[in-house]
């Protein structure tokens, strides 16, 4: 976006900042450096977004929506969920979730919903503040919960909801799916155009498909760079570093971070630094992360030199870019989008889970039931069972929400994962 | 004759017999092919063995029809139909099909979500021809003479229950809301056939001056259970003079159409049904259809019935009960769980609230 002074303004607003030295952990391994340039990054993002309503289309969007198409028309994007999990990291989930439960919204609710929809009531949030959307833009391969919320928004600002519909893919995903896609592409063009007041280009829709799967790609060289042992990152890092991929795809900041969060990862692969000071044991997550435990967490299993070194959901921003091609921008873009993990059927979840516990060389698994998710966590009772049989991968299921602490049980969870300590450790 | 009879008969008969998920799904076609659907709601089951697969926060219709296929209830079907209606059912189809091994084929029926353009009612027209064409590999080929015979059948069942809705909402039937639910459910498993004349014999017995003056409410959720409900209002005097189930109106008022291609008149039918969450109507759409309910009744309040942990239904209702407000039409939403009861508090809530719209 243009300037609009913002970046003069953030630098000010950085030195006012003390910083505060962070006590190295001798369970840890050295910080990765990247982590400043990310919280620049993200700064910026969120900085940004207070300035720019009037100078370009604000659209909000779901983490899986194939956003290339919006960068054409130089939307600023703002991503509830990526805003939810920022909530949820800061502690805040119960209090903004509050928000949208006194309108009369469910405790049950998803809570990425609930804290968006919470956001909107009462302008709650710690970013500062985000922009009204001109449109809210809504793809249901996560779930059809955000189709739900999106049309609440919908409602409630009357601005205009964009949906694109993907087919559960229950079997093979079949050639009048990818036309249906395709055709939702052509008929949202108009309507983009309309809303933005810019006009569609097909040179610049294939160098932002270009430089998206470029992004993706390479952030799955990212993950894959904790195929070594140690691993140079834990998946507790990949949880914060997933920002650009998710909220910044298709623009040329994210793939210039991943490329030099690559390069310093590669460096320590070289060296054998690793993310934990003694990775003994290598595990897998399965969901979405409980992001108001995530420090104490990663401490947590550093401490015994369990490392979490792979997770369904960070893999879900590299696992289907590979179809992305500016040559078939629609096509391509349909089955990258429609083929993601929750919009899969569960035959290619267990094969998927399997193949990374070869590759990552996995031996243990957590696999978090998430109270709000139900796409991500119908099934997994049975996915712990199979791969138990198939693999012996020892496994530990935990209930629990990733922002709302209300129904978080301390004590119970601790207790649980004692347990498969002691099982690790065998 | 019991409904577990009726499809052991059926199967005598020389009928397919396709479990069926919640919710819609084109019945006609299934017809067509001598397939009786048996749709799987809320089985009379205590869940015990699906809480091995299912966490306690997945819904009771998930946890009953994945119950269902546990105790083995399900061996007289020759496979299962599951409909995309929400997150819950998705995954439960592809555990089904994925994990479970039930030895039984599953087909999986995806409808588009709203807002609608050009692409969902072409996508919606050639998924029916490839639900045709799964099917026919398992019971044979489609003789489309049937289809378009079915389709009249179709269409007349929905004239002769938007008759039985309209009569109701007139106050021209003389029964209670139990009856009335009890006999629009017989469309869950009886073929055609059998439910047109069964129909046809309700309404002529039962046309008749209703109870004069009684107070009158809209029931909204996806499906009157726990029955109780229905009881409560019939004890105290109210009569259900419309409904928005999605079990119920949603999905049998089908406006009729007269045109003579089958997958046309398919299509046309399922875009001109009323709005519903899970297919992710707008919030306009589906306060505007409440109101006309309300409006065509002279109905004083709503009454979200709704199961636990349904999320489309459970984000609607803060909007629609605040457009209702709007409107000065009293709302009441009730969390419930099927083939529980009501529990005591549920009761005086409703017991209030019928007091209160008097
Ligand atoms: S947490 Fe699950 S239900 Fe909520 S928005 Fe994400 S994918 Fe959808
Ligand atoms: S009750 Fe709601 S959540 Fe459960 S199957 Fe029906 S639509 Fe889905």
């Amino acid at each position: 976006m243009k300037d609009l002074g913002a970046p003069a303004l953030f630098r000010l607003q950085q030195m006012q900042k003390k910083k505060r030295p962070r006590k190295p952990n001798p369970h840890l391994g050295p910080p990765l450096k990247c982590a400043d340039r990310l919280r620049e990054i993200m700064t910026r993002h969120y900085y940004l977004s207070r300035f720019v309503k009037g100078a370009k289309p604000v659209a909000w969007v779901t983490s899986g929506a194939p956003v290339e198409l919006l960068r054409v028309f130089d939307f600023y994007t703002v991503y509830p969920e990526n805003h939810g999990a920022l909530c949820g990291a800061q502690k805040l989930g119960p209090e903004i979730c509050s928000k949208a439960e006194d309108r009369g919204y469910h405790p049950d609710l998803c809570s990425y919903a609930r804290i968006d929809l919470g956001h909107a009531f009462s302008g709650k949030t710690p970013a500062g503040r985000l922009p009204r959307p001109d449109l809210l833009f809504c793809c249901n391969n996560i779930c059809q919960t955000v189709l739900y919320w999106y049309k609440e928004l919908s409602h409630y600002w009357d601005v205009p909801l964009i949906v694109f519909d993907t087919p559960f893919n229950f079997k093979d995903i079949q050639e009048s799916d990818i036309r249906y896609m395709v055709s939702q592409f052509e008929e949202m063009i108009p309507r983009l155009e309309k809303i933005s007041g810019r006009k569609f280009s097909d040179k610049r829709f294939k160098k932002i498909i270009s430089l998206g799967s470029e992004a993706s790609l390479t952030w799955g060289r990212v993950l894959a760079t904790m195929k070594h042992s140690p691993a140079p990152m834990t998946i507790f890092d990949a949880f914060v570093h997933m920002a650009p991929v998710v909220s910044l795809r298709g623009l040329p900041v994210s793939l210039d971070y991943y490329r030099i969060l690559l390069e310093e990862l590669e460096d320590r692969v070289e060296k054998g630094i690793g993310a934990i000071a003694k990775e003994e044991k290598r595990l897998m997550w399965d969901n979405i992360a409980v992001w108001f435990k995530l420090r104490d967490w990663s401490l947590l299993f550093a401490e015994r030199g369990f490392n979490f070194v792979a997770a369904t959901y960070t893999n879900a921003w590299a696992e289907t870019i590979h179809y992305l091609n500016p040559e078939s921008p629609f096509e391509s873009m349909a089955r990258a989008y429609s083929l993601v993990i929750l919009n899969n059927n569960m035959d290619h979840r267990l094969k998927l889970m399997e193949g990374m516990i070869r590759d990552y060389r996995i031996d243990g698994l957590v696999i978090l039931s998430l109270r709000s998710c139900k796409p991500y966590s119908v099934g997994q009772y049975d996915i712990r069972r199979l791969l138990g049989e198939r693999l012996g991968v020892k496994t530990l299921v935990i209930e629990a929400d990733m922002t709302d602490f209300r129904t978080f049980s301390e004590e119970q969870i601790r207790t649980r994962l004692e347990a498969f300590f002691e099982q690790l450790e065998e | 004759m019991t409904r577990k009879e009726y499809l052991v008969k059926q199967k005598e008969m020389g009928r397919h017999l396709l479990g069926v998920f919640p919710a819609q799904y084109p019945k006609e076609i299934l017809w067509a092919m001598n397939i009786v659907p048996a749709e799987i709601w809320d089985p009379p089951l205590e869940i015990t063995l699906a809480n091995a697969h299912l966490q306690p926060t997945i819904c009771s219709v998930v946890k009953l029809g994945m119950e269902l296929i546990l105790q083995r209830k399900c061996d007289i079907l020759d496979g299962f139909l599951f409909p995309h209606t929400c997150d819950s059912i998705q995954n439960l189809a592809s555990v089904i099909n994925d994990y479970m091994k039930t030895e039984k084929p599953c087909y999986f029926f995806y409808h588009p979500k709203a807002p609608y353009g050009a692409a969902g009612r072409d996508f919606y027209r050639n998924h029916l021809k490839e639900l045709i064409g799964s099917l026919e590999k398992q019971f044979g080929p489609l003789d489309p003479d049937t289809l378009k015979q079915r389709i009249h059948q179709g269409q007349k069942i929905s004239a002769l229950l938007t008759e039985l809705y309209d009569l109701r909402a007139q106050g021209e039937l003389n029964i209670t809301n139990e009856e009335f639910y009890s006999m629009i459910r017989h469309g869950e498993y009886l073929f055609p056939d059998d439910f047109i004349p069964e129909l046809e014999a309700f309404l002529s017995q039962n046309k008749g001056q209703g109870i004069k003056g009684q107070a009158r409410v809209v029931l909204s959720g996806v499906l009157p259970n726990p029955p109780e409900i229905l009881t409560l209002l019939d004890d105290l005097g109210v009569r259900v003079a419309h409904d928005d189930f999605l079990i119920g109106s949603r999905r049998l008022l089908v406006p009729a159409n007269d045109l003579d291609d089958p997958f046309e008149n398919l299509t046309e039918s399922y875009f001109a049904m009323p709005p519903c969450s899970t297919k992710g109507s707008s919030i306009g759409e589906r306060a505007e259809y409440l109101f006309r309910l309300v409006d065509a009744t002279g109905a004083k309040g709503v009454i979200f019935n709704v199961v636990k942990f349904c999320e489309p239904e459970w984000f609607d209702i803060p909007n629609l009960k605040e457009e209702l407000k709007k409107k000065g039409i009293s709302t009441l939403s009730l969390d419930t769980e099927l083939n529980q009861g009501l529990s005591g508090q549920m009761v005086t809530r409703v017991e209030a609230f019928v007091e209160m719209i008097g």
